[in-house]
């Protein structure tokens, strides 16, 4: 039949068998497939959830979907799972369409948002549970599954049900069971936010580690911006039901392509500004205070007004004027711990937000307090 | 304000204890207890009194088991209910799942094709299926116009008709448990199960059917508890050999000689259904009555389990790896249409089965013929003429509806009270109380009919207006009670606390937040506590007199007596109210039911 190579080796029993599809290179164990979404459609109603979305997924990469809720993130990522159906396009996995593929068969593993442990089952139980439904005999599912609760640290947990652990555990062995089987993709939706920043942390580098070790595709669902910078290889920015970018973390952070992108991936601010004169890719701009700096941008922006992103962290902040610099009025100075936050407004009234490392000499500045700020042409980035 | 009150507080401690106390919400419990126990506990401990008056304490409770028609009665009794409780099981759960998995329009035509029969009454549901399956019924003219039957033959009065009667009058109780614990389920189970490799059928069978295993069991309890006491469907639908328990009861009542023998077949009935309670309340906790959350005291005893079990499991694993996950996965194989289908289907038969009686007895109501027919040679209104016309209708009509207006306010005053008493106060033995406020629910009908006849008797109420709106009360109570409560509960105590911070007074608060809160439980509450005095049969039975005459109780004599479509047109206007009263209580029901 039409079934996808991917789907049949994990359902004939031999589990993660380690090739990869059609003469494609091995690095560092890769098992994961690659999943290819085109120009998908799912609507609600008039609504659309998703909207003409197309998107290349490299074999053992983690990729991110974040946006904002009601973007569409958990809507494509239930697309690629099997539980909603596409209104158009399609999803191929290993270069193959799945839209007749159920979920079941697709030989996926996912993580979810509330956990969803079988509470009728033991954690040992709920891990082996993917193995029993794939045929694997009772010996190698009792080894595997000792082996995946070694690798979460839960062997002592193993015979406890679901409901006598904490959430941080639960989490654990929720992704247990989702890699128990050594599947080819591993769906995750927002797996993390349930739990306190601390743990959190924790478990975003334990799932970064264990895509490293298991080599499958990841494709991670999360709205926290922070998250995705941490764990992915790449991140797709989505809203209002399409991907306004994708690319790597760095690359997201520091050139975003829009407003959007800028402002929902770390802080930013978004300086009106005209553009005075263009030399290779480095143009020279004036704000509406007047300030005039360098600028770097892409090759297409011409003589006109832009916006300029210039993150907090990237303007150099001192008491007393130097070069280049400007002159803002502290608004509000909050000491953070490591760093300073401070709320300044530019001469033209434009707010301005800084954040500089605590140093000994820096004294916290107070509300109207005389600042003088400066960014080079590298600190900034002019949108399209 | 605050300064002055405090020091005033600080100098009395003695009489402010006092107000404290007569503060304490606990006390709004009373009028309701009071009121049961003086109209349902007292005549049930008479009830049993009586039936242990006889020459040594089990004499009559031996001629109940020393006669032979008892005995099998009891056994048959046993036997259809358990019967009814299967076939419920069977066809409510794909039904229940149906509704979950249906979206938008569908879901909401779906649940009130349940949820309205639920509300009508069962003596005109079963009168529906007699009309449908009689001599000149839609189903013998069916069967003869396709050639099956060569002319209309005898449907009714067998234990077919009993069984089908009874299921279709209960269908409805079981869905609605068993939707309950299904829509309680975090929905990403399913899909967790499907992300595992688990085909629809795996999932189903190792997943959603476990953890609703409760809700069946919920629902079987109550249907079987339910049909132990039916009297009305199986009088009108049974033949001779299918005679239930409590039919017994009412048919002696008519004879004064068995005074005693009488209260033992009552107490027998009681028993069994106390006992049934008990067992199902110490495996699922007594809250699958009133299908609520627990109340206080809510301290779940983990108790590890698995351990202990590890011993057994060697044998059992071993079975379950040679039959049980091969028979899985092979039915894993099977298309997820394939319970796709058995669920519409099986949901879909369920669905006919409640409605269609109903619009078969809505149209014959507009016949034209002088007999009940169908279809209808002619339509007309003649049979709404006639009814409107008749004075005895009217009166009944209208005795009807003065005593379901009298019992929903007897009921909403006490039960509005109890509800705030059992929810805001911390006193303890909380669920024994509510166990009490509710215990009504799950008498058998015709048991409370026989042991309110002597206490009214006693104080000369039968007969009395006033009388028998309490009696509907005591079944109207529990209704209120838990729909308040789920109301109640469902209001923040912070948003009330928020207001008081802010300078509101008691009376404001309750005014301000709590009522407004409350209104739309309040209001569905009032309707289904009219709506149960409107429909009672059995009580009014035994506490009626030839002056006072319901509604329920002129149908129960005509439906022995003739069958004519003047019948159908009170079951048409009955359906409307129920309609008219969904209708308005909709929004309600659409939150109390994420609530519970």
């Amino acid at each position: 039949m039409g079934e996808p190579a991917a789907l049949r080796t994990t359902r004939s029993g031999e589990v993660g068998a380690r090739t990869a599809p059609s003469g494609r290179p091995l690095e560092r164990g890769t098992i994961g497939s690659s999943i290819a979404v085109r120009d998908a459609v799912k609507r609600y109603g008039s609504f659309h959830a998703v909207d003409r979305i197309s998107i290349d997924i490299e074999p053992g990469e983690f990729i991110t979907l974040l946006g904002p809720s009601g973007s569409g993130k958990t809507t494509l990522l239930n697309l690629v799972a099997g539980f909603q159906s596409l209104d158009s396009g399609e999803i191929l996995v290993d270069g193959k369409p799945v839209h007749n593929v159920p979920t079941h068969k697709r030989g996926f593993g996912m993580v979810f948002q509330s956990y969803a442990l079988f509470p009728n089952m033991t954690v040992s139980q709920n891990v082996a549970f993917p193995l029993r439904m794939a045929g694997v005999d009772r010996a190698t599912t009792d080894r595997r599954v000792a082996e995946t609760l070694e690798i979460m640290r839960l062997t002592e947990h193993a015979t406890k049900s679901p409901s006598q652990m904490s959430g941080g555990q639960q989490q654990r062995v929720a992704i247990a069971r989702a890699i128990v089987r050594r599947p080819r993709v591993v769906l995750m939706d927002e797996p993390l936010s349930a739990l306190d920043r601390r743990l959190r942390e924790s478990i975003q580098i334990e799932i970064r580690d264990l895509h490293r070790t298991i080599g499958s595709t990841i494709l991670f669902v999360t709205h926290d911006q922070g998250e995705a910078l941490t764990m992915s290889d790449r991140i797709a920015v989505l809203n209002a039901g399409k991907i306004v970018q994708i690319g790597r973390p760095l690359d997201i952070y520091r050139h975003p392509t829009d407003r959007f992108v800028a402002s929902f991936v770390g802080e930013s601010n978004l300086i009106e500004a005209e553009i005075l004169q263009k030399r290779g890719s480095t143009l020279t701009m004036k704000n509406r205070a007047g300030y005039v700096f360098n600028a770097e941008s892409r090759d297409t922006i011409d003589v006109g007004r832009a916006t300029v992103l210039v993150r907090p962290e990237r303007i150099a902040v001192s008491n007393e004027p130097t070069a280049n610099s400007t002159r803002v009025s502290v608004t509000s100075a909050i000491f953070l711990g490591e760093i300073l936050r401070i709320e300044a407004n530019m001469e033209g009234g434009e707010p301005l937000l800084i954040r500089c490392t605590d140093m000994a000499v820096r004294p916290l500045p107070s509300v109207g307090d005389r600042l003088h700020v400066s960014w080079g042409a590298a600190d900034c980035w002019v949108l399209a | 304000m605050t300064s002055a009150s405090i020091g005033v507080q600080a100098d009395r401690p003695a009489e402010l204890d006092l107000v404290r106390r007569l503060k304490d919400p606990a006390l709004l419990l009373l009028p309701a207890l009071a009121f049961l126990a003086f109209i349902y506990l007292l005549p049930l401990i008479d009830l049993i009194r009586i039936s242990v008056s006889g020459p040594s304490w089990s004499s009559y409770f031996a001629r109940v088991f020393a006669i032979p028609l008892y005995w099998d009665s009891l056994v048959r009794t046993m036997q259809i209910s358990v019967t009814v409780a299967g076939l419920c099981l069977l066809f409510g759960y794909p039904t229940a799942l149906l509704i979950h998995r249906s979206r938008g329009i569908a879901q909401v035509l779906i649940a009130t094709a349940i949820v309205l029969p639920y509300f009508i009454a069962i003596l005109i549901r079963t009168y529906a299926w007699m009309v449908l399956l009689g001599r000149n019924g839609p189903v013998n003219k069916l069967l003869v116009s396709v050639g099956i039957l060569s002319e209309p033959v005898q449907l009714l009065f067998n234990r077919g008709t009993v069984l089908l009667g009874m299921t279709a009058v209960l269908l409805p109780l079981m869905v609605l448990t068993i939707y309950s614990s299904v829509a309680r389920l975090d929905q990403s189970l399913t899909r967790a199960a499907l992300a595992s490799g688990a085909g629809p059928i795996a999932a189903f069978w190792r997943v959603l059917l476990p953890l609703t295993l409760p809700g069946m069991g919920a629902g079987f309890l109550l249907v079987f508890v339910a049909a132990i006491g039916f009297f009305i469907t199986p009088t009108l639908l049974g033949g001779p050999s299918d005679q239930m328990f409590a039919m017994h009861i009412t048919q002696q009542a008519d004879s004064v000689t068995s005074e005693g023998f009488l209260q033992a077949l009552g107490v027998v009935l009681l028993t069994i259904t106390l006992a049934v309670v008990a067992v199902a309340g110490r495996f699922l906790g007594f809250e699958f009555i009133w299908g609520g959350r627990k109340l206080t005291e809510a301290a779940p005893t983990t108790t590890d389990r698995h351990a202990a079990d590890a011993g057994r499991r060697s044998f059992g694993a071993s079975a379950a790896d040679l039959i049980g996950w091969p028979l899985l996965r092979l039915f894993g194989r099977l298309p997820a249409s394939f319970g796709t289908w058995t669920v519409r289907l099986m949901g879909g038969l369920v669905i006919t089965i409640l409605i269609l009686p109903i619009i078969v007895v809505m149209i014959i109501s507009f016949s034209s013929a002088s007999y009940l027919t169908f279809p209808p040679p002619g339509f007309s209104f003649r049979w709404y003429e006639q009814f409107f016309s008749d004075s005895n209708w009217m009166r009944a009509f209208w005795t009807s509806l003065v005593v379901a207006a009298m019992s929903a306010g007897i009921a909403i005053v006490l039960g509005a009270s109890a509800a705030l008493g059992i929810v805001r106060s911390s006193i303890r033995g909380k669920s024994t109380i509510m166990l009490l406020l509710v215990s009504p629910i799950i008498v058998p009908p015709v048991v409370l009919g026989l042991s309110l006849y002597s206490l009214f008797l006693r104080f000369d109420m039968v007969g009395s207006v006033f009388g028998l709106a309490a009696a509907h009360a005591i079944g109207g109570l529990p209704l209120v009670v838990v729909i308040l409560s789920a109301s109640l509960q469902g209001v923040d105590t912070r948003l009330e606390q928020a207001a008081a911070v802010h300078g509101a007074s008691f009376p404001t608060v309750f005014r301000l937040v709590t009522l407004p809160a409350i209104m739309p439980g309040l209001a569905a509450a009032t309707f289904f506590a009219f709506l149960h005095s409107f429909d009672e049969l059995v009580l009014t039975l035994f506490l009626s007199s030839a002056e006072l005459k319901t509604l329920p109780l002129m149908l129960w004599g005509d439906i022995n007596y003739r069958l004519n479509p003047v019948l159908a047109v009170v079951s048409t206007l009955e359906v409307l109210l129920v309609v008219a009263g969904l209708v308005l209580a909709r929004p309600v029901l659409a939150t109390s039911r994420k609530a519970t």
